[in-house]
Parts: structure tokens; C-alpha cells; sequence
């Protein structure tokens, strides 16, 4: 059974946030809620410089759902809801789902996001926010994303355009996509190309190659919630690349 | 291209595992279809063109004729080059669908500026134009009407048609390079050419790139990470910047020098580089005007045709050679004799002489003393730029001055000895009054070390990016009549066009007898975005500007401003054809969708108006050859005959601007000339297509020809003419000695370093002297490209909503000011709004405003209002447009920031 997984270079990670956006458009994801942001660590703004001259840094760290394989959320839902696919992927049935937003609760990461209402009402609100005159579409009929419903095969909502409200939303790895043979919209519309998704079982996949005999980071791995998302940490840097003027002179 | 799911899965698969060297990714395409889903999708592929150059290749994911989502293409052949594309045009959707989407013409019916307007018909919004424009040009004379386009390189076709309308009626156009202020002075001055510049792929050939100015990572988002390929393959990377940067962040080394300082840390390099004789002497005695004696009397290079020795030989082969060629005068060490280099072909068979002093004996009998233009640059080096002088410039701190001492040292030899040596030299840093000095100085370190002509090797500008990709005359003119042209520094600077400074140099630059009293423009929003926005408002309040007719697809600031608004379409709407600079693909846009509501293509726009003003202005000529708006007259006939029988429609009119749009891409391949030659639209339906380049590989490397076939400089900037660039650079050489009058006059013959603020706002009675302490500078947002996704929902989320202010924490204590208060930049001129940020990475003495937001989010105030139209004289003395004209300088530009409070509001 393979087990999917995804890696992320921080070296690669140049912090432009196309991954939050792509993530944002094609799961149609309202205002107001991201499953997926671009941090600058250690600092409030997104990169703003953290630390004093000369010693300043910034780290982009992009944080989608850890997808655990020992998810917290899973544990807690009460009415399984929330459950871990054969191949890996945390999902939430979206007819199953009660709103009581316990997994929000137990998830370290911060990456679920609660419909307070249905999820139509949250773009008219956050087209009110962001000073538009008008609060919708020019085109009425018009809601950006993957058009239609995905089900698993036995037959659970994973995605739907329109959120009801009431329903804990987080990021599906693209569940809609990789079913179909796909990357994630995040990994296909990496423009650092920081990004590498695959089966963690299968040890010949890229992503096993790559995680194999190198330093990974989880995040939070303290938790032992044994996410599924991996970081490569930034180098050190040496000052000088690879450069050594002085044999030469 | 419409892909259908299989073909799309099948591309992503191999697209996907063929990004990134493969290091990275590759799937095996696992998972059985799922029935229910992509069947009924199409995907077309377009190519992203908004105001950036990037032209990134997107297919667009259409259900029942809506755009659902947009998936970057990843079809480059390069697999490095895969995907194109960044967070702007994966959420374009938000524009085209959005809720400032212009639906139908507009005619206004408010006070200018006030945004009230009636619909119209196309009919009756076209006919008001053509009524208005033939009265302006009948009352003022042609050139009264101005216009302007936006980077032509994104849209051939459409951008084109209005290039074409205004050829055939003598309007002036405005060239927007220079507009912009991009244009880096430094390129023709030095090189004789608009710019030059290599594809980002070429990044990972470098083994030592210095960046200065530019914060790639932002405003090349696709290409950055080529600079991350470059380190990785063990090239070193520096970021030169007053401000610490996410590109800094990627870099081995950040230095941080003061605003406005970076030609004298580049001649600090300098001077170690010629004290040290790190130079490549071959290299410089053949391609560069270095050996070239230059007369101390006068301080003009030595003309062969004035030494006694040489001038029947010169008078002889001036014949054989170009107009725009001048002979000048080497000492040859061989021959211990003066020798001419022949001004057209740099192959060398004389040694020159680099160093020493020579008394030249002339025609009329006088003798002068003369030195070659390197031992000039090596005296002036060691009398102003030796490393601790320049230091002391560019320290931010007193206290730095002596690491900064030995690091301009280490540097110059890092950079001397490690090749290939590339320069990435941004906009940040010459858009400034001085910003041609800083160019010319920076080159001084590719060519010295003669990192020119090779993979991975030169200076490179990256913002703007006129540069159009081969000659396109047989669309853009109408029967091959030229454009005329305006200069737009100095429409908007009155004050200065009366000086005595403009009348002593300017020789070519044009005016309209009668000023500008039209203007009418598209894909752009000069009333927010260009230097001295006010001052457009005002010309618009006072009613000296007659007419502004704006197209666009989105109800914009500048809209508001107009009294007509036509509206336009986004680039899955139409076709059109893209070739761009930072990388050499010739790509379609091709249309995913019906344009929405009554918005129309501007090609059909702009053949609308030509044909309306002809029935109005009763030129015959014209009139008589109207229906060749279109390649394809028939198109045209076809249109008309409709309107005639009554079974014309937008949708009729849609179908027969697509297919002119095809037959003008045809036609401009067609008479293309070699780098396109063979490319047809049927090949580009499937994809990009990579231009035919004199280079290894169609590898875009600069100045190839000319250092590997010894050709002369410089080679042709399209489409400008060559003898019309060619003249910057006479000798046929890289010149970094400059003679004309203007450049001795202002002590700038060779490269050399200003301060900031002396020759500008200093001089000024009301200007920064004492109490503006600050440089504003208006960088470009990760979330803008310019002003366009200014009101990008998505993109609005990721910034708070809110514009803001940077500076950096001392700074802003010593104002009293914190984290998130609402402060106004300000200075004499004007004032903007924004939330205070405090970041440590910025200067001392500088202030950041992002560049790009509507006045509707600023509470009706304007960056722009702070800027000035400040015109370089040396930018004067010839006017090539785009190429050699006045320029702005964004950043020469002194503010200070005070709590909002108190302040009123505009």
C-alpha cells in the first residue's frame, strides 16, 4: 500500500506564496481561510528581516496539513469524520462533519479552518473587507475552483466548491487531483520547484530518495504525531559560496 | 490548444518529472481515472501577460465556458525552465471575474476623477471618440494626441493595433520604457543598446552573480530560483542593496551600502582590479575604446582625421564605412606608430598602447598631448576610488569603514578571478538621477574582466523590458509609416522645457506645436501609476488635456479619470503573440473564453476608431485603404457588410478579431526576418517555440556576435533602426569614455560616482535640504505586478488589506513612530498613507512604500505625488525613443514619515 507523503526544500522556498494562492484558487478556498501559508520565521510580517545587523535572516516555511500518521485530529473526532486514508491522506466527510471543532483543538499546526458560515457568505464578506463596492463576482453565477464534487471510493465527500456551514476544511494533499493521477496544485505550481511529492513506501519514488540519509525535519516531531510533510533545512551559509580567490592570486 | 484529460494528465506527468533536474520531482501516474471529473474540462493554453515580462505559459481549466482554475503550462523544452508562473497569475481569475470588471462603454458624465459615467453602446461610445479626436486634431494638429502603450512584448497583436492607428494619423506616441523610468541610460551610453540581457536559465551557468538593487525573488518569482540552481552548483552569490531583502536572505553575502552608492563601490572594485592587474588586457585592447587616445586639451577622443599622420588615411577609408562611424587614434606598440582601428570590424592586428602619454602632432600644425581612455580611468581610480575611499561612501557607519575597506578588496578579487561573472543590475539601483553613472560603473567590472559574450557570463537588466524581439514594422506601422513620438518627462515638466539647460542641449526631442490635448492609451493606469500622477490629474481637472479615452478590462483609477472608457479584455479572452527578454520563447495567447460581457478585443477597438475617425477626417488616402486595418481586408469587408444587412453582432465581430489577430501573428512571422524565421501559428497553437539566436544552442547570451566574430557594437535594438544606436557608440567599441559636450561639461566623461540628492532636491529651494531625511523608495510588491491585482481579493488577504510603510526600528523611534500606526510619507510635494512597519534589514535613512496600490485604498492620496520629473541633460542630447531620452528617477525622491494623526486627510 503506498503512503504519500511531501517534501519541502527550505532552500529551494524562495517565500513567494504561490503555493498559498494556487492552494487557495483551485480548492476554492474562501476569504479568510488558507490551507496552506507561507511563513517568515520568527517574524510577524511576512519577510521582514528577523535578528540585528549584520546577523539577519529569512526563512520561509510554508505549512500545509502535516497529514500525521499518527493525526491528533483523527483521534479526537468523535464522529469519525476526520480519518486517515489507506494511503495516507487526512480527509474530512464533509456530510459527516458536526462542526464541533475539536480536531481544530488538537492539531499543533493551526491548519484548520471552520466554516462559521456557508462558505458563499464568506466571499460576500470578504469582498466587503477587502473595500469593494460591489460583494460578489461580477459574473453572479461565477466561484473559482475545481468544479466539481470528490468522493472517495467508498463513496465520502472530500471536496465540494461550496462548503456548507458548519464543516472543518483543511488541505486534502489535492485529494481530487491524486486520484486522478495528479500532483498537488502546490507542487505542480511550485515556481521554486521546492517541492517533491510521492510514495514514502515505495523506496525507489523521489521523495524516498530524497528524505533517504539526509537530515529532515517535522515539524513538531516532539508530538510524535509523525507528520508526513518534511522539511530540508537551510544550509549554512559559508559567506564565500564556492569561492576561494587565494590560491589563485 | 485545447487539451482534452488524458493529453493534460499525460503533460503534467512528464512536466512534473521533468522539473527541477529531476532532482526534485517525478510521480508515477498512479490512481485510476475518476469518471465523474476531468472529461468535461477543457484546457487551453495562454500565455500570462500582464505588465511583468515573465510571459509564463498557463493552461486554463474552462467548465461550461467559465475559467474554474489556471494550472502553469510546464511545457518549456528545458525542463529547468518548468513551471513558469506565480502566485499573480494563478489568481488572475479574481480580475477577470471580479467585481471592477469593466461590462460595457462608458462615457462620462461626472466631474473627471469622480467616477460617474453612463452606459453606452459600442456604437455611440466609438462614435463620441472619433468625433472628439477629429475636432482635436483638426483644431490643434495631429500631434496633439498622444498615446502609449505598456510592455509591447506581451502583446504584439493588440498593443500593435494601437501603434498602428496612431502611425496612420501622425499621433504622438509616448514611449513607456522611459515613462517608467526604466530604462538603464547606461546601455546605450556604454554599449549602444536598449538593453541586453541574458535568460534566466543562463543563472545556473554563473559562477559568481552579484545582484544589485533587485529583489529577484519578488519580482521574478519564476526565475529565482535559478540563482538557488547557481549555488547549488557551487556559484557564489552576492546581494548588493542598502535593504535586506528576501534575495539577500539567499545570498552567500549581503552588503549593505548607503542608498544611491553603488557606482562607488563598483569603482572601488575597480581601482583594486587595475591596481592588482586582474584585468584582461586582451580583452579590453579589442573590444573597448580603453587604448583610444583622448586629447587633454579639449578632452574629446583624438580624431584620426585630425592627425597629421593619418588623415589621408582616414579621409580615404571614411568612404567605405558608415556614417554613423567615426575613426579614432591608438598608439601601436608594434609599429611604435599611431594606428586607426578600423571602426567595423574588431579583429586586431595592432597592439595599443593602454598606459602613457603621447603629443600627437595634428593637421594645422599644432601638437597636443594625448592619453588612452585606460590611463585616464586608472588615475581617476587611484585619485577617487581606491577601496577606502570608497568605502567611506558607501558605509553605512563611520565604524564600518575599515572592514568595508578589506571587503572591497576581497570582492574585486573574487570577482576577477571567478568566471563566468554575471551582474544583475535592478531597477532599484538606476532608477535615480545618477543611475546612468552607476551602470556605466558596474560594466566597467564585466568588460575589464571580460566576462562578455560567454554562457553565463555579463549585466543584465531585468525591469521593463521594452526590448521588442525582431522587426515588426509591417504590423505596427500602417503602410509602413513610422510612429512619431513625445517625451513624457518633459510633457509633465513644463518648467524645464523653458530652461536654458533644455534649449543648450536638447537637438531632436520633439514637441507638439500645441501640446498634448488627447491622450489616449491602454494597458496601463498612468493616473496612479506614473511619476507626477497629480500632475495628470491636474491637466485632466484644468481641462487643458481635451480628451482621455482609456481601455482597459477593469474599471481602474485611471478609468475614472477618463471620460471614455472602452472596455478591453484579459489575455484568455483574445489572441495574441508574446516575445518577451528574460527568456527567448515565442508563445500565443490564445482565448480560454468569450470575453466577458460587451468587452471586446482592442485590435477590433482600435480598427473601430481608425475607421470612424476616416469617415470624419475625409483624408482620402486614408479612407481609400481603410479596410486594411485588418491584414485581411476581406475581414474587414465582411464586417461591414454585416453592419449593412443587419446580421452584425459582438459575436460576429469577436470571431473576426481572432482571426486578424491570427493573420497580423502571421504576418509579423512572416516578415520577422531569420530569428523567427519558419515559426508558424499553427506551431505555436501547440506551444512555445524558442527563437533562432546567433548563439550555441539559440542560448540568449549577450554580445555574442560581436565577441566571438568580432562585429562591431552595437548590435541592433528592434526596432529601432541601426544607425539611429549605432551613433551612441562610434568607435564601433564598448565605450566607457564618453566625449560629447554634456559629459564634459558635468565632469561624467568617464564613469564616476554622484551623492544622491545634490544635483536634485538639494538645489531646490523647497527641497530635502535639512529637513527630508529620508530616500522614499517605491519597490515593487510581491502581490502587484505595478498596479495591476492592486484589488486582488486573494492577494489583498495576504497584505492585511492595507498598504504600508517600512522602516527601520531606529528610525522610526527617533518619530516617535510603532509598529502598525497609520503614518503619512511626505515631503513638499505631496503625501501617501500607509501602516508603519518596523524592519531591521532596512537602512537607516530610507523609507519603503510599495509602488502599485489604487488611490481607492490610500484614501485618495498617491506615491507619485511625491516623485518629481527630474531630467538628466546627458539624457537629452539625442532622442532615440526608448533608448537615449529623459527618463525617471522614482527614487530620487526625499520624504519624511510622521504619525498620520493631525495630518489631513486629502
Amino acid at each position: 500500500m503506498r503512503k504519500l507523503g511531501m517534501v519541502i526544500d527550505l532552500n529551494r522556498c524562495i517565500g513567494c506564496r504561490s503555493c498559498a494562492v494556487v492552494c487557495k484558487i483551485h480548492n476554492s478556498v474562501p476569504p479568510g481561510m488558507w490551507w496552506q501559508r507561507v511563513e517568515t520565521v520568527g517574524s510577524q510580517e511576512h519577510m521582514i528581516a528577523v535578528g540585528e545587523y549584520p546577523d539577519l535572516s529569512e526563512v520561509f516555511l510554508p505549512v500545509p496539513c502535516q497529514h500525521c500518521d499518527n493525526a491528533p485530529c483523527v483521534k479526537v473526532c468523535p464522529v469519525g469524520a476526520t480519518w486517515q486514508r489507506e494511503d495516507g491522506i487526512v480527509l474530512v466527510d464533509y456530510e459527516r462533519c458536526i462542526g464541533c471543532r475539536y480536531c481544530m483543538t488538537a492539531c499543533p499546526y493551526g491548519v484548520r479552518q471552520f466554516n462559521w458560515q456557508n462558505s458563499d457568505n464568506s466571499f460576500r464578506e470578504g469582498f466587503k473587507k477587502a473595500g469593494f463596492d460591489q460583494n460578489w463576482f461580477a459574473d453572479k453565477d461565477y466561484r473559482y475552483g475545481y468544479p466539481f464534487d470528490h468522493r472517495t471510493k467508498d463513496g465520502r465527500l472530500v471536496f465540494t466548491l461550496r462548503r456548507p456551514k458548519g464543516v472543518v476544511e483543511k488541505c486534502t494533499f489535492c485529494v481530487q487531483y491524486v486520484d486522478q493521477g495528479l500532483l498537488p496544485a502546490c507542487v505542480r505550481g511550485c515556481p521554486g520547484n521546492a517541492r517533491t511529492f510521492g510514495d514514502l513506501n515505495d523506496p525507489d519514488s523521489d521523495i524516498s530518495r530524497i528524505i533517504r540519509g539526509r537530515n529532515v525535519i517535522k515539524l513538531m516531531a516532539e508530538l510524535a504525531t509523525e507528520p508526513k510533510v518534511f522539511y530540508i533545512p537551510p544550509a549554512r551559509k559559508e559567506g564565500k559560496g564556492g569561492i576561494s580567490y587565494e590560491k589563485k592570486l | 490548444m485545447t487539451i482534452n484529460r488524458r493529453d493534460f494528465i499525460k503533460v503534467c506527468a512528464l512536466s512534473a518529472a521533468a522539473a527541477a533536474g529531476s532532482r526534485y520531482f517525478g510521480i508515477a501516474p498512479f490512481a485510476q481515472p475518476n469518471p465523474a471529473g476531468m472529461d468535461s474540462l477543457d484546457f487551453i493554453r495562454s500565455t500570462c501577460s500582464p505588465n511583468c515580462t515573465g510571459a509564463c505559459g498557463f493552461n486554463a481549466m474552462v467548465y461550461k465556458g467559465r475559467i474554474q482554475s489556471l494550472v502553469q503550462a510546464a511545457d518549456y523544452p528545458e525542463k529547468e525552465y518548468n513551471p513558469r508562473g506565480c502566485l499573480r497569475g494563478q489568481s488572475m481569475l479574481n480580475l477577470i471575474y471580479g467585481p471592477d470588471r469593466l461590462k460595457q462603454p462608458l462615457i462620462r458624465i461626472g466631474k473627471r476623477g469622480e467616477g460617474k459615467f453612463r452606459a453606452v453602446s459600442w456604437d455611440e461610445a466609438l462614435d463620441h471618440v472619433a468625433d472628439k479626436l477629429a475636432e482635436i486634431m483638426q483644431k490643434y494638429g495631429p500631434e496633439s494626441v498622444a498615446t502609449t502603450i505598456q510592455v509591447p512584448g506581451t502583446g504584439y497583436v493588440n498593443k500593435g493595433a494601437l501603434m498602428r492607428l496612431a502611425s496612420m494619423y501622425d499621433w504622438s506616441v509616448i514611449h513607456a520604457y522611459t515613462m517608467n523610468g526604466d530604462l538603464p541610460a547606461f546601455w546605450p551610453m556604454t554599449f549602444g543598446v536598449q538593453t541586453e540581457e541574458l535568460e534566466s536559465l543562463e543563472w545556473t551557468n554563473s559562477k559568481y552573480t552579484m545582484v544589485l538593487g533587485s529583489n529577484v525573488l519578488v519580482t521574478r518569482v519564476p526565475d529565482a530560483k535559478f540563482l538557488n540552481i547557481s549555488r547549488e552548483k557551487g556559484g557564489k552569490l552576492v546581494v548588493v542593496d542598502p535593504n535586506y531583502s528576501p534575495t539577500a536572505s539567499k545570498a552567500d553575502e549581503w552588503v549593505q551600502i548607503n542608498p544611491s552608492t553603488d557606482a562607488a563601490f563598483a569603482l572601488g572594485i575597480v581601482s583594486v582590479i587595475l591596481n592588482e592587474k586582474l584585468y584582461d588586457e586582451d580583452f579590453i585592447k579589442t573590444y573597448t575604446d580603453m587604448p583610444l587616445l583622448v586629447r587633454l586639451d579639449n578632452h574629446k577622443k583624438l580624431l584620426a582625421s585630425d592627425v597629421a599622420s593619418l588623415a589621408g588615411r582616414a579621409k580615404a577609408r571614411k568612404k567605405n564605412i558608415p556614417e554613423y562611424r567615426e575613426q579614432y587614434v591608438v598608439y601601436n606598440k608594434n609599429s611604435k606608430g599611431y594606428a586607426i582601428p578600423d571602426p567595423e570590424d574588431l579583429k586586431r592586428n595592432f597592439d595599443p598602447a593602454l598606459e602613457g602619454e603621447f603629443e600627437v602632432g595634428l593637421t594645422n600644425g599644432e601638437r597636443v598631448k594625448a592619453k588612452p581612455v585606460f590611463q585616464l580611468l586608472a588615475e581617476l581610480m587611484k585619485r577617487e576610488f581606491t577601496p577606502e575611499k570608497a568605502a567611506r561612501i558607501i558605509a553605512p557607519e563611520e565604524s564600518r569603514v575599515p572592514a568595508y575597506t578589506e571587503m572591497i578588496a576581497r570582492i574585486a578579487r573574487e570577482m576577477a578571478t571567478t568566471q563566468p561573472l554575471h551582474i544583475v543590475y535592478g531597477a532599484s539601483n538606476y532608477q535615480w538621477y545618477h543611475g546612468d553613472l552607476k551602470g556605466r560603473a558596474l560594466s566597467l567590472i564585466v568588460t575589464l574582466t571580460g566576462n562578455l559574450g560567454k554562457p553565463g557570463a555579463g549585466i543584465s537588466t531585468y525591469a521593463g523590458q521594452y526590448r521588442v524581439r525582431w522587426p515588426l514594422g509591417a504590423w505596427w506601422g500602417f503602410k509602413d509609416k513610422k510612429n512619431k513620438w513625445l517625451n513624457y518627462l518633459l510633457w509633465m515638466n513644463d518648467e524645464y522645457r523653458g530652461s536654458e539647460e533644455f534649449r543648450k542641449y536638447n537637438k531632436e526631442i520633439p514637441h507638439p506645436k500645441n501640446g498634448v490635448k488627447a491622450f489616449i492609451y491602454g494597458w496601463g493606469n498612468p493616473f496612479d501609476q506614473h511619476n507626477m500622477a497629480n500632475r495628470m490629474r491636474e491637466k485632466a481637472s484644468s481641462g487643458e488635456l481635451e480628451l482621455i479615452v482609456t481601455t482597459d478590462f477593469q474599471m481602474s483609477t485611471s478609468c475614472l479619470w477618463s471620460d471614455v472608457v472602452l472596455p478591453g479584455v484579459a489575455w484568455y479572452e483574445k489572441y495574441d503573440l508574446t516575445a518577451t527578454v528574460p527568456h527567448p520563447y515565442v508563445q500565443l495567447q490564445q482565448p480560454a473564453i468569450e470575453p466577458l460581457f460587451q468587452s471586446m478585443p482592442e485590435i477590433w477597438i482600435f480598427k473601430e476608431i481608425a475607421k470612424r475617425l476616416a469617415e470624419r477626417t475625409g483624408n482620402r488616402e486614408i479612407l481609400k485603404n481603410i479596410a486594411d486595418f485588418y491584414p485581411d481586408p476581406g475581414l474587414f469587408k465582411t464586417e461591414e457588410a454585416a453592419r449593412k444587412d443587419g446580421s452584425w453582432s459582438l459575436k460576429l465581430a469577436r470571431r473576426l478579431a481572432n482571426e486578424a489577430s491570427l493573420d497580423a501573428t502571421s504576418l509579423m512571422l512572416r516578415t520577422g526576418g531569420p530569428q523567427v524565421q519558419d515559426m508558424s501559428v499553427d506551431m505555436l497553437k501547440k506551444g512555445p517555440v524558442r527563437m533562432n539566436l546567433p548563439t550555441p544552442d539559440n542560448r540568449q547570451i549577450m554580445f555574442h556576435e560581436q565577441i566571438a566574430q568580432f562585429k562591431p557594437f552595437p548590435p541592433v535594438s528592434y526596432p529601432a533602426p541601426l544607425p539611429k544606436t549605432a551613433r551612441f557608440v562610434r568607435s564601433g567599441r564598448i565605450e566607457f569614455y564618453k566625449d560629447d559636450d554634456v559629459f564634459i561639461e558635468t565632469g561624467e566623461t568617464l564613469p564616476t560616482h554622484k551623492d544622491p540628492f545634490v544635483d536634485t532636491e538639494n538645489k531646490k529651494a523647497t527641497g530635502a535640504s535639512g529637513h527630508y531625511k529620508l530616500a522614499l523608495i517605491t519597490r515593487n510588491a510581491l502581490y502587484r505586478v505595478h498596479s495591476t491585482h492592486s484589488n486582488n481579493l486573494t492577494l489583498l488577504e495576504l497584505q492585511d488589506m492595507k498598504p504600508k510603510v517600512w522602516m527601520n526600528p531606529r528610525a522610526a523611534e527617533e518619530r516617535g513612530i510603532r509598529e502598525g500606526d497609520h503614518v503619512a510619507a511626505y515631503n513638499d510635494r505631496g503625501k501617501v498613507y500607509g501602516y508603519a512597519v518596523l524592519d531591521p534589514g532596512l537602512h537607516q535613512n530610507v523609507a519603503v512604500f510599495e509602488e502599485g496600490w489604487w488611490s481607492r485604498y490610500l484614501e485618495g492620496t498617491s506615491y507619485n505625488s511625491l516623485t518629481y520629473p527630474w531630467i538628466k541633460a546627458a539624457h537629452l542630447i539625442y532622442f532615440t525613443p526608448g533608448v537615449w531620452e529623459p527618463t525617471t528617477a522614482w527614487n530620487e525622491t526625499a520624504c519624511e514619515v510622521k504619525k498620520a494623526e493631525g495630518v489631513s486627510h486629502a
